[in-house]
């Protein structure tokens, strides 16, 4: 396999002017140099990915005391484990003396870590324990608690997926979240109580990390990208395009797009109880679609609380909701696909897949098939995806090809955002790009400011009115 | 027994040698047309050769320490990269003709290298092969990928030849650093 990394150099000075103009939000433009650019890269891991809420992994992943779970904060490799006292850690994965690799496997179960180099020895919660050499070598003056292990600022979760950041002046993970980011969360907490299945799927593209993470909203590629899966019969092409679409923003990037239910679809689900909803969700689209003609074809029902729980317009969202900056909550929300940025021409796609615990067998076999088949590189959605991001980035390595920005029109000044009674907001209307521009609004935020503070400050306020 | 006889089956090992070696040539004979029919993108072809009963598997390899080795696979209904039975790869085949399988369309240009064929197991008409795999892919002018990995197979006599009854896939790698699995292994 070909492991080659582009790896950044140099470092100029960026200006906000200079940011300010990488997205035309009035125009729907963008400079195609931010997909390829290494010091536009470098700024985003400061910037983003050193401040943001990254994920980590679920609590089930790492159940018991000392089970941990490697994974990365932008390019910073972490380990996210379960201390004495049962909190989760997130630990910089390098050993405080020469910076090795402190923990090598990927996952497992440790009483402590050991460096393979010269033996330092770091508790579970990141306490340098012990150095060989310690008296003699030292002399006994080596400060173990200045050489313990740097760990992230903050660790929560919500709903049991676990978040880190390393900037102190991060909001609560609850605030960052905000509602449209916990609505995302929530798309997956309906299915109840939830067990990580075993087995990350990883894979790596030369591609640009927003390209992967800004295609998750297109709901434009499907037909054409994934045309063959329609034609053996894969998927169907109204689930894969659905006309009525439906757009959640929020605050700090996250966002929501993709199918929606309409009101008058709502109500209809809103006069079934708990189990007509299991009952039909059980169903084929064949089925349903003769039984319950006035429900919405989109998976999964959620039952009767949820409403409560997501509000009146977002439990109606069925698209997909990115927790900014990568994470997927995918279709049927029982997997997260986490888009690790490699330098600005690889991405490192991760898969996680969970399942509610109280399903049967059959219901088990049946949510894997479709899992197994449709994402990961083997997937039938999945395998003709990567090809066309890569290309897309490479595009900008062209001199002439890179003076043209990108187009991200579509719907463009189009729509309305309307305010619910209940205060939530949405764009109701056909296949559009509204939350790609969002997407990259606010990644221009996060990039201009300087600060969590600014940031705070600066953000930009979703959008109300025409869009 | 010697342990090399108990490694490779009881049953297999009570052949005479020169059965054996017949039985050890025929199964190397069919791994070496599967493989050339998917070197040919002859893939209905090669669908031909596969039982309606197979089970297509490819797990999850992780690193981990050897205290823990028993964790380096995933198992059999957890995550995989592959999990099919007929009809899943049945799909996968039609989709390669449909002219916008974009992943291998152009289409790829494989060679599958099968090599370090051991009969393992002889247990009625179903023979178990263990052989080791090396899938070299190029792709349009700048990707050039290799998955190296060992197969457990089991074949099933079909008058003169076999048919593919499993086929578990254990790749040595833990990232796959290519843009996807499209091709069939």
């Amino acid at each position: 396999m070909s492991a080659k990394r582009e790896r950044p150099h140099g470092r100029r000075e960026i200006g906000r002017e200079e940011i300010s103009g990488w997205f035309d939000g009035e125009k729907g433009l963008i400079d195609k140099n931010i997909y390829v650019d290494p010091d536009i890269y470098e700024l985003e891991l400061d910037r983003l990915f050193g401040r943001a809420w990254n994920f980590m992994c679920h609590e089930t992943h790492i159940p018991a005391v000392g089970d941990y779970f490697i994974t990365y904060i932008g390019e910073d490799q972490v380990i996210a484990v379960r201390d004495e006292s049962g909190i989760v850690q997130v630990l910089l994965n390098t050993c405080t003396h020469r910076g090795n690799m402190l923990c090598r496997a990927e996952m497992g179960n440790a009483k402590s870590f050991h460096c393979t180099y010269h033996g330092w020895n770091f508790g579970l919660d990141g306490k340098l324990l012990a150095v060989p050499g310690g008296a003699n070598f030292y002399r006994g003056k080596l400060d173990m608690e200045e050489w313990s292990l740097q760990k992230a600022a903050k660790v929560e979760h919500y709903k049991g997926f676990y978040f880190a950041t390393l900037d102190p002046d991060a909001p609560s993970l609850h605030d960052y979240l905000g509602e449209v980011g916990r609505i995302g969360i929530d798309q997956m907490a309906v299915h109840g109580e939830l067990v990580a299945v075993d087995g990350v799927q990883k894979n790596v593209i030369d591609c640009n990390w927003k390209i992967a993470v800004d295609n998750l909203y297109d709901w434009y590629h499907v037909n054409f990208s994934h045309r063959s899966a329609i034609r053996v019969g894969f998927v169907g092409s109204s689930v894969m395009q659905p006309m009525q679409q439906m757009v959640m923003l929020g605050e700090y990037g996250h966002a929501i797009g993709g199918p929606g239910i309409s009101e008058e679809q709502q109500a209809e689900l809103d006069k079934l109880g708990d189990e007509e909803r299991a009952r039909l969700d059980r169903m084929s689209f064949e089925e349903r679609a003769k039984l319950a003609p006035r429900i919405s074809e989109r998976r999964p029902i959620r039952p009767k609380h949820m409403k409560e729980v997501m509000g009146p317009v977002g439990v109606r969202a069925m698209g997909h909701p990115n927790i900014f900056p990568n994470l997927w909550v995918s279709t049927r929300a029982l997997q997260l696909s986490l888009r690790l940025p490699r330098g600005p021409l690889q991405t490192e796609v991760w898969w996680f897949t969970f399942l509610p615990k109280n399903y049967t067998a059959e219901q088990r076999r049946t949510a894997m098939k479709y899992m197994t088949h449709s994402f990961g590189p083997a997937g039938l959605l999945e395998q003709d995806d990567g090809e066309n991001w890569t290309y897309s980035t490479k595009a900008a390595l062209g001199r002439v090809a890179r003076r043209r920005p990108q187009n991200l029109q579509m719907g463009l000044g189009e729509d309305e955002v309307r305010e619910d009674p209940s205060g939530q907001m949405s764009i109701e209307t056909r296949v559009n790009e509204h939350a790609q521009r969002w997407h990259y609004r606010c990644w221009s935020d996060w990039l201009r400011a300087e600060s969590w503070d600014e940031l705070k400050r600066s953000k930009s306020r979703v959008p109300t009115g025409r869009i | 027994m010697s342990a090399a006889r108990a490694e490779r089956g009881a049953t297999f090992g009570r052949l005479p040698p020169h059965e054996q070696m017949v039985l050890h040539y025929q199964v190397e004979q069919f791994l070496y047309h599967e493989a050339d029919l998917l070197d040919r993108r002859r893939y209905r072809e090669w669908l031909e050769l596969v039982a309606e009963d197979v089970h297509y598997w490819m797990p999850i390899r992780r690193t981990v320490t050897l205290r823990e080795i028993d964790r380096e696979f995933t198992r059999v209904g957890d995550m995989a990269y592959y999990d099919d039975n007929y009809s899943d790869l049945r799909l996968r085949v039609e989709k390669l003709y449909t002219g916008s399988s974009w992943s291998e369309d152009p289409p790829s240009r494989t060679r599958h290298f099968v090599t370090n064929v051991q009969v393992t197991d002889l247990e009625g008409d179903l023979v178990s092969v263990r052989s080791a795999i090396q899938l070299y892919r190029s792709r349009m002018e700048d990707v050039s990928e290799s998955f190296c990995g060992r197969r457990e197979d089991r074949l099933r006599r079909h008058g003169e030849g076999f048919r593919l009854v499993q086929r578990h896939i254990y790749l040595d790698h833990t990232v796959i650093h290519a843009t996807n699995l499209s091709s069939l292994f």
